[in-house]
């Protein structure tokens, strides 16, 4: 072996990478490319690949490497290169080391286990189908959390895999304020009668969705030379290496929802387009957390892709290409429609205000799972309950209720309230960008972006994962995780539609 | 010792190789362009990790404890591993690195020296890999010939002395064959759009018997096959408006991807999972390209479905005058293009060079010269530049020296096992003719694909055919077609 200790580290830290990047393309590949018959033969490579991933990265040496660069650490500046890299490989070999390798092997199984079960229970309708193997994930929750010290709260061991160091303690005060603040708003716009939406909904050819999807993420960023767009029945983003962007969107011929997919999965696509290079084969080469990702998907789908300069811009574009659906549906109308707020069943096709809810709910009932204050054979009703509770809204079957989301399913459980919780850090950050540009409502106006990614790589992108999550939203925004921004930016921009 | 044990490990590594051809393909296919240098890192750490866990003395203790199994298939797995475990273990991880490394820079080099038709800027990536070449002959003990050592990597036991004794007999044969029927034939005028050639390409994949299901063909510059793991064949095209070479390129790749798809399931995740040797994959290519695909009774069924599907380029073309058109003998400059009689001379110049330029009689700055010299004497071309002479192919730039034999083997080798075929099995021509192609497919299944590599490649052709590596059916062939 040759090398310093920190060399080294960083070797082995590439090849950990390396073969994480090689599972991150057999996924895509999967899902994008793959024949459907080269299934079996698949699951088979990405086990080994990424059992060796594992292995390597909690290999002893790793941490005798650790052990040994303290004194590094100490003397590096906090925000150096060497020093974030050994702090953060520590932080997550030391969780790494606490599971047992024969757990991560019943996690693995079970989450495929589980997903295959819940396409079945879902196309069925049938809960009960489900239901042993949601048990059987609880049961693995329980000894992971097992595995590690305990803590204030059964369930921040569960959201820290998401969001690193983040408490449920401080989810929950986040959430609190949101429910306070949104469930008056939900009912003040549901008394403020309808708008009308249905030109959204007809005949929109997809290959011109995916064309027109193209023209604006080029104009947000996106280029042939590190990008491309594919179609997948479930949108998202993935990174096989640096300058390599990839995203799926769906195109439904029924609706246009498939550009404001596009728009999200560009923006976790230049979230990670964005981090500094020189971080690349690290565990620093990426976005922080889910939560911090989520805001920046939400940035370009809400703050940017639904607001109304962006529409003054693109609005005759789209209308030039579906004139037979739009010709006659002014800007100011479409602009409403496409921000419509309307309490519904489907987190995924949820408006701007109404998705929270439906995290809220999610946060709150797997808590109660975790903390063995609800049984999984109660589940549906409890989550029917709630949905009437929150949203107003009576779910007819299981299928458009506690089996919509393949999370649970999988094993995820903590993942859910990361989607709120960028929701609300999207508009912390958006509003010191605001600060620093001025007014962008001109720029976007004219089709004009590159001000805002500018700023936005060169203040958060760029960081990769240097930082803690809160370090990095504190850095960026000045302040801790904070409610009120978004709330604020709700009201306003809804208050048209409050009677 | 068990073989449970043996297969596990190897099946990791079958699984590494996986990985490997995913991102080999996925590169080629789907990659945008800035992810090579990742992609670039990506694959050789999935190559070190491979190589380093596959020359273990823990495998070498699994295949001493294994010696004499009586179950065939487990024999052969050992046997195989010995001797790919043997030879990785000559082989320094730096110099097998280094390989790897210089592989994929020189394939970029090459690339750029090719569209500028620079064969200066691509000469130095060429010494190179001839020195990593020489070192890597060292690695072996000593043989009569170092291109044997080469030579055996694709084609197990194949010989430099018994390569030249059948390319000096076909040499005989094909330059009188081709100087007296040069030029008979028209030459097909295009345009031949896109979108219908892919269409016409699906039809006859259809009837040769792809599935949408396991299959999948996609465009790229370069024409390959790929099979990342069981079920999942892959392969790819390019289509040209210019002319229909995409419709033979694509049945020459079904031959690769159909022999790689039959190949016994149980042979999956083992080095016994794959075409018995390089010969024996391109007998099958060209078997399925050119016995089959440009052959009458072919014709005879799809001719009268492509004609409608150009309707300007083909409207007055007679199917005689067409069937004689895609097989007329035109000495060319470009190797992919050629046909079936000129292919080989294409082959034998590049043989003749690859040697001497190992064994140094010939300096890599005085090959274009070279070549284009021997392009004249053999083939009667002049070659204007070296885009189109010696910077054609990408092999030399990946390492791949002593490979080029084995596609002339494997012309050879597809009209032995045809032979064989046409003797067994009744009114081939006749099913051909209605489009019908699972009779060939089985026999070809049953007696060649199923067995993967659980022959050696001179024993399966002797199986299948009971005699040794024989040009003269292959010439016979030739001489028959165009008499």
């Amino acid at each position: 072996m040759t090398g310093s200790p920190f060399e080294r580290l960083r070797e082995r830290l590439a090849e950990v990478s390396d073969l994480t990047k090689a599972a991150t393309l057999l996924l895509w590949d999967q899902r994008v490319m793959m024949p459907p018959g080269g299934a079996e033969a698949r699951a088979e490579a990405l086990a080994t690949v990424s059992r060796l991933a594992q292995e390597r990265f909690i290999d002893d040496e790793v941490g005798q490497l650790l052990q040994e660069l303290r004194g590094l650490e100490e003397s590096s500046d906090y925000d150096s290169f060497e020093a974030s890299l050994i702090r953060t490989t520590r932080r997550e070999y030391e969780k790494a080391v606490r599971v047992p390798p024969d757990l991560v092997g019943d996690m693995r199984r079970a989450s495929a286990l589980g997903l295959s079960a819940w396409g079945a229970a879902k196309e069925h309708s049938d809960f009960e189908q489900l239901r042993p193997h949601l048990e059987a994930q609880l049961e693995l929750r329980h000894r992971y959390v097992a595995c590690f010290p305990p803590a204030d709260d059964t369930y921040d061991v569960l959201l820290d895999d998401y969001e690193p160091l983040m408490k449920t303690a401080e989810v929950r005060d986040v959430f609190e304020q949101l429910k306070q603040e949104l469930v008056p708003l939900i009912e003040e716009i549901g008394d403020a009668g309808e708008i009308d939406d249905s030109f959204l909904h007809g005949d929109f050819d997809t290959a011109t969705q995916r064309q027109l999807g193209i023209e604006i993420v080029r104009a947000f960023g996106y280029t042939d030379d590190e990008w491309r767009l594919d179609e997948t029945a479930h949108p998202f983003m993935t990174t096989p290496g640096a300058g390599d962007i990839r995203l799926t969107s769906n195109f439904r011929p029924g609706d246009l929802s498939s550009l404001f997919a596009t728009m999200h999965e560009f923006g976790h696509g230049v979230y990670e387009w964005g981090v500094d290079r020189a971080l690349a084969r690290t565990p620093l080469g990426s976005g922080v957390s889910l939560a911090v990702h989520e805001s920046q998907s939400r940035t370009w789908e809400n703050l940017v892709g639904r607001s109304r300069p962006f529409w003054r811009w693109f609005y005759p574009r789209l209308q030039q290409e579906f004139a037979a659906q739009l010709g006659t549906v002014d800007e100011e109308a479409f602009y409403r429609a496409v921000n419509k707020v309307q309490p519904s069943l489907i987190r995924i096709d949820a408006d701007e205000v109404t998705y929270n809810m439906h995290i809220i709910l999610r946060f709150e009932l797997e808590q109660d799972l975790i903390g063995e204050r609800l049984e999984v054979a109660a589940l549906p009703e409890a989550w029917n309950a709630r949905m009437s509770q929150y949203l107003g809204v009576d779910v007819p079957d299981a299928a458009h209720g506690v089996l919509q989301d393949m999370h649970w399913a999988g094993g995820a459980l903590g993942y859910f309230p990361t989607y709120a919780l960028g929701n609300v850090i999207s508009v912390q950050i958006w509003e010191r960008a605001v600060e620093d540009l001025g007014d962008l409502d001109e720029r976007f106006g004219r089709g004009e972006f590159g001000d805002l990614r500018d700023w936005l790589r060169e203040h958060l992108y760029s960081l990769g994962a240097k930082f803690t999550p809160q370090e990095t939203i504190e850095r960026v925004t000045g302040s801790r995780i904070d409610a009120k921004p978004y709330v604020r930016y709700l009201r306003e921009k809804l208050a048209p539609q409050v009677a | 010792m068990s073989v449970a044990r043996l297969r596990e490990t190897l099946g990791e590594l079958s699984d590494l190789g996986h990985a490997e051809a995913i991102a080999d393909w996925d590169s080629r296919v789907s990659m945008p362009p800035e992810g090579a240098e990742a992609r670039s890192n990506v694959v050789a750490t999935l190559t070190r990790i491979a190589h380093e866990r596959f020359v273990s003395d823990e495998i070498g203790d699994m295949l001493d404890g294994l010696d004499g199994l009586e179950d065939e298939t487990d024999a052969a797995l050992v046997r195989l591993t010995r001797r790919e475990w043997e030879r990785a273990r000559r082989v320094p991880g730096e110099l097998a690195a280094e390989l790897a490394r210089a592989a994929g820079v020189s394939v970029a080099a090459w690339d750029k020296a090719k569209a500028s038709s620079d064969f200066a800027a691509f000469a130095p990536h060429l010494e190179r890999q001839l020195e990593l070449k020489q070192r890597y002959i060292q690695c072996f003990p000593e043989v009569d010939t170092a291109y044997d050592v080469l030579l055996d990597e694709y084609e197990e036991g194949m010989t430099t002395a018994e390569v030249q004794r059948v390319f000096d007999r076909l040499k005989e044969v094909l330059v009188p064959l081709i100087a007296s029927r040069a030029g008979d034939g028209v030459a097909l005028q295009g345009p031949f759009p896109v979108d219908r050639q892919q269409q016409a390409s699906r039809l006859v994949l259809d009837a040769f018997g792809w599935d949408p299901s396991t299959w999948r063909i996609d465009e790229t510059p370069h024409p390959f096959a790929s099979k990342p793991g069981l079920g999942d064949i892959r392969l790819t095209t390019h289509t040209d408006a210019g002319d229909l070479t995409s419709l033979f390129s694509t049945m020459h790749e079904f031959g690769h991807g159909v022999y790689e798809f039959d190949v016994d399931e149980r042979l999956a995740r083992t080095p016994l999972g794959r075409g018995a040797s390089s010969a024996l994959h391109e007998s099958q290519s060209r078997t399925w390209e050119n016995l089959v695909g440009r052959g009458r009774a072919f014709w005879r069924w799809f001719y009268p479905q492509l004609r409608p599907l150009f309707p300007d380029a083909l409207g007055s073309v007679d199917e005689e005058t067409f069937v004689r058109a895609v097989s007329a003998i035109r000495p060319g400059l470009i190797r992919g293009d050629a046909d079936e009689a000129t292919y080989g001379l294409h082959i034998i110049l590049r043989f003749e060079l690859e040697q001497e330029l190992l064994a140094g009689t010939l300096a890599v700055r005085d090959l274009p010269e070279t070549w284009n010299a021997r392009m004249k004497q053999y083939l009667g071309v002049d070659v204007p530049d070296d885009a189109h002479g010696v910077l054609q192919d990408m092999h030399w730039s990946i390492g791949l020296l002593g490979y080029f034999p084995t596609y002339q083997l494997g012309n050879v080798i597809s009209v032995q096992i045809w032979e064989v075929a046409r003797r067994d099995l009744r009114e081939l021509d006749e099913q051909f003719a209605r489009g019908e192609f699972g009779q060939l497919r089985e026999w070809l299944r049953e007696h060649v694909y199923r067995h993967g590599s659980i022959y050696p490649p001179r024993e399966l052709l002797r199986r299948v055919t009971g005699s040794e590596l024989d040009p003269e059916p292959y010439l016979g062939y030739l001489q028959t077609k165009f008499a």
